[in-house]
């Protein structure tokens, strides 16, 4: 089932007098359940592109269909709520509340989604417990490491069971072989749960989780060579095999 | 619910310190000045509060209760005759001069009565029995003139108006607006002691009303056939006195523009410190925009966020207040701080801060979520 789709989008960004084209005309789909990479040099629109796709900025022009809905770009107080109810978001630099402690920092965005009470905290503990970081529920992100904050983080992305999962360079503040665990466990997760994820990136750790990687470049996108390596890689996967590439530190291990 | 609010703005303990201090100085500020004023024009009407009289006839345009006009003393035949009147008294209010055994000269406000009792003054008697002022040369004295006279006893003589009294008690509270101590003393002795001035003379009359009459009406009927006096309400009254010395002296003027500082104060604290602590918190805004909250959450934040401000800065700043009464005393000045004015200072603080708060509504309105993926 298709879930996020873009056709033709393009984006410019008005600099003084000047309007700077970022993306030039952009198509993708994902579907339930499947990890998508986007790969990039930094300035090529990667962010850009998330942003649209997770409704914090609309497209100059072309179509973005989020979860069944159609954006549209003058319905700007409509976006929200579209965040709210299909989108996770993980970022790079963890973006957590640094007052709240873990299970806060989840439970609060389930708030924000509209749930209260007793049923936001045990979701908020489910999913705590679904990253292994039940025993830092109680911990500020300042007592955390850089991967059990970035765990957090993805734990309130899932929270709320929003289809999509957009995460925007979710291993570049960590430490190799920590964005290789946390990459396994967001990957197993996702599809355990069937949501669609979406990872923007640069590292190349990310391939190896994903099952389709696609190239960015000037603001186009196109399907890598990497793409099959990716589609073998999850065909292998799919037939519960061992990677064929032993590309991470983790899986190198193996 | 996670508290996001108050969690956030107890995270960083230095500048919620900073807020609330802010907030308390101001309400500190406000109290005192306001407090001290108050008690200030509290004295300009004690003895009107005290004096269990219904209506005041006074000379005409007699501006306060100290600055008193005489009149004839038959005025209160006529105002006896009139329909609704149980009682009506002379009552002589004249500033004499007071020879201390030191030579010096000061001032005594006298009220003098020939009936205290009825009238129910002095209300706060230390020592002495008013029913004998008629007896001799006597005189009560409020205690407030030993700051002015020195120490004195009972039973000591000073001489008012080239003549020798004895102080037969002592009061308390009795003051007057301008610190001028307040003695008693017979009505007659009054009209001897000065009698080119105030023989068959009075400065006031006072009227009781009979039970169930028509306060407004009896008043109407004493105007009438006293077309040479005024007629006041002990409330009216009251209020005249008051006001006369907060437009006549700067002390109106000056408390407004002290608690017009203060609140200026504290709005620029609060203000300055909930935008620095928005600014800082910016990027967990765009967080809270971009995981699908709208503005109207962190306005809710800040508006929470402003009222717990507001509501400990209300508090400590009462506290400091209550705390600095006793000093206050001890300079013979009066902090009154009534229920009203506190619900007034209370309100004004937490509206004051949601005021400072308006300030970060607006940085926070513009704030675009793609924030979030900045470094
Ligand atoms: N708000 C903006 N205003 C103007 N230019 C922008 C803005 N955001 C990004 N850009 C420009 O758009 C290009 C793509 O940026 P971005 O999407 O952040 O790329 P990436 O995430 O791949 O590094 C860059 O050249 C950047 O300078
Ligand atoms: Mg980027």
């Amino acid at each position: 089932m298709r879930v996020l789709e873009a056709m033709d989008v393009t984006k410019d960004y008005e600099e003084g007098h000047e309007r700077v084209a970022v993306l030039h005309g952009v198509s993708l789909a994902l579907e339930r359940g499947e990890i998508v990479a986007l790969e990039g040099p930094s300035g090529s629109g990667k962010t850009t592109l998330l942003s649209i796709l997770g409704c914090i900025l609309t497209a100059s022009s072309g179509r973005v269909v989020v979860d069944g809905e159609p954006v549209d770009p003058a319905n700007r107080s409509r976006l929200p709520e579209i965040r709210r109810r299909s989108i996770g978001f993980v970022f790079q630099q963890f973006n957590l509340f640094p007052s709240l402690t873990a299970v806060e920092n989840v439970e609060y965005a389930l708030n924000v989604k509209g749930a209260k009470g007793a049923a936001a905290r045990s979701e908020a503990e489910r999913v705590l417990d679904a990253v292994g970081l039940s025993d830092r529920r109680d911990f500020l992100p300042r007592d955390l490491s850089g991967g059990q904050k970035q765990r957090i983080a993805i734990a309130r992305a899932l929270a709320g069971r929003a289809p999509i999962l957009l995460a925007d360079e979710p291993t570049a503040n960590l430490d190799s072989h920590i964005g290789a665990q946390i990459l396994e466990m967001f990957r197993s997760l996702a599809k355990k749960e069937n949501r669609a994820l979406f990872i923007v990136t640069h590292d190349p750790k990310v391939r190896s989780i994903s099952d389709r990687v696609l190239q960015i470049r000037d603001g186009r996108v196109a399907a890598g060579e990497s793409e099959t390596v990716g589609a073998a890689l999850a065909a292998a996967r799919g037939r519960g095999q061992a990677p064929p590439l032993p590309m991470t530190r983790s899986s190198a291990a193996l | 619910m996670v508290d996001l609010a108050t969690k956030s703005l107890l995270h960083d303990r230095l500048r919620f310190l900073i807020t609330v201090s802010g907030v308390a100085f101001a309400v500190t500020l406000v109290f005192v000045q306001v407090g001290l004023f108050l008690g200030l024009l509290d004295n300009a009407s004690v003895t009107i509060e005290h004096i269990s009289a219904d209506l005041w006839v006074t000379s005409r345009n007699t501006p306060n209760v100290d600055f008193a006009h005489t009149f004839p003393e038959t005025a209160v035949q006529r105002v006896r005759s009139v329909p609704g009147v149980a009682a009506a008294d002379n009552l002589i209010v004249w500033f004499m001069t007071v020879n201390l055994p030191s030579g010096a000269q000061e001032g005594t406000l006298a009220y003098a009565l020939s009936d205290f009792r009825r009238w129910n003054i002095p209300w706060n008697v230390e020592s002495g029995d008013v029913d004998d002022l008629k007896r001799g040369q006597y005189l009560f004295l409020d205690g407030s003139a030993v700051k002015r006279y020195g120490p004195f006893a009972v039973g000591e003589y000073r001489e008012i108006l080239g003549q020798r009294m004895k102080i037969i008690g002592r009061t308390r509270d009795a003051l007057s607006f301008t610190t001028t101590p307040i003695s008693f003393l017979d009505f007659d002795r009054a009209q001897k002691l000065s009698p080119d001035l105030l023989k068959n003379r009075t400065t006031y009359v006072l009227v009781k009303l009979a039970p169930g009459a028509d306060a407004a009406a009896v008043k109407a009927e004493i105007a009438r056939r006293l077309p040479y006096n005024d007629v006041y309400t002990k409330k009216e009254w009251a209020a005249r006195s008051r006001r006369y010395w907060v437009q006549s002296t700067g002390i109106g003027l000056n408390m407004y523009i002290t608690v017009f500082l203060g609140c200026l104060v504290g709005i620029v604290v609060v203000a300055q410190t909930l935008y620095t602590s928005t600014m800082e918190h910016i990027k967990e805004f765009g967080t809270v925009k971009a995981i699908g909250g709208g503005n109207l959450d962190i306005y809710r934040i800040l508006g929470k966020q402003a009222t717990i401000a507001g509501v400990a800065g209300f508090v400590l700043g009462a506290l400091m207040a209550f705390a600095l009464r006793p000093a206050i005393a001890k300079i013979d000045l009066k902090l009154i701080i009534t229920p009203v004015f506190a619900a007034i200072v209370f309100a004004g603080s937490v509206v004051m801060c949601l005021a400072a708060a308006m300030i970060s509504f607006r940085k926070v309105a513009s704030i675009d979520p793609a924030l979030v993926f900045r470094a």
